[in-house]
């Protein structure tokens, strides 16, 4: 019986796990969560140079996790949601480890009943 | 927006108290998860032995006794809690069972972040054949 446990697999796209392990870029996507906001809040929420807010935007836009559309004057950033739920899937290797994990319990509890 | 957590149910036919058993005696826990000496006592500190991923800190945080028990698992790598929640009900138990906290921002979780090739990182490359193998 294995009992290494799991981890990441790889089924998540480099680029995207690149994307959210800076933090100025997981503090852009945690406020695009509250709502759309436009280049000119995000920057100034970053306390950083317009150049590097928007390296870090290109970045996020790259990797699929926001959109951008023109407004008048203004670039407004949209989370794009679909690509976030795919970190998720490293969690899901531990959700397979632990039904083996029960598998194996509930055989534990078959050995050790009384006859 | 990375936090999350996974929650399963299974029902036994087995009474409270065996399930109670096999989740807080060691030499029983040894046997279906991993070895460490774990102890329904809040505070009580242990360490599971993770085979490849080695001696995991962890600590109780509360114990309802025979019904519940929550621990830290992993102090310092994965940071996350287990709790195991048993539910008597007509010819057995059910188990709740609850592993969360789980982020990216966790030594474990920047490892899957940054794919490196050493340490659990090494794991990476190989745990689908592993998966593949039990299941």
């Amino acid at each position: 019986m294995r009992r290494i446990f799991p981890t990441y697999t790889g089924l998540v796209l480099p680029d995207v796990f690149a994307a959210v392990s800076n933090p100025a870029r997981r503090v852009i996507l945690d406020e695009l969560r509250q709502g759309s906001r436009t280049a000119g809040e995000l920057t100034g929420l970053l306390h950083l140079s317009r150049p590097a807010a928007s390296e870090h935007l290109a970045v996020l836009r790259g990797a699929g996790l926001v959109r951008e559309e023109r407004q008048g004057r203004n670039r407004v950033y949209y989370l794009q949601p679909a690509r976030l739920a795919e970190i998720g899937g490293w969690v899901k290797h531990f959700e397979q480890y632990w039904n083996q994990r029960l598998d194996a319990l509930g055989d534990l509890l078959d050995e050790e009943k009384p006859k | 927006m990375t936090e999350n957590a996974i929650r399963l149910e299974r029902r036994y036919p087995h009474p409270v108290a065996a399930v109670w058993a096999a989740l807080t005696t060691p030499e029983l826990l040894a046997r279906w998860w991993a070895p460490g000496n774990i102890a329904p006592v809040v505070g009580h500190r242990f360490s599971m032995d993770m085979d490849a991923w080695g001696q995991q800190q962890c600590e109780v945080l509360a114990v309802d006794p025979g019904t519940s028990i929550s621990f830290h698992f992993s102090e310092g790598q994965l940071d996350t809690t287990i709790t195991w929640r048993l539910e008597p009900v007509d010819g057995g138990t059910i188990i709740h069972f609850e592993h969360a906290g789980f982020q990216l921002d966790t030594p474990m979780g920047r490892h899957a972040i940054e794919g490196m090739g050493h340490g659990w990182p090494g794991l990476l490359a190989r745990i689908d054949g592993v998966l593949a193998g039990v299941s």
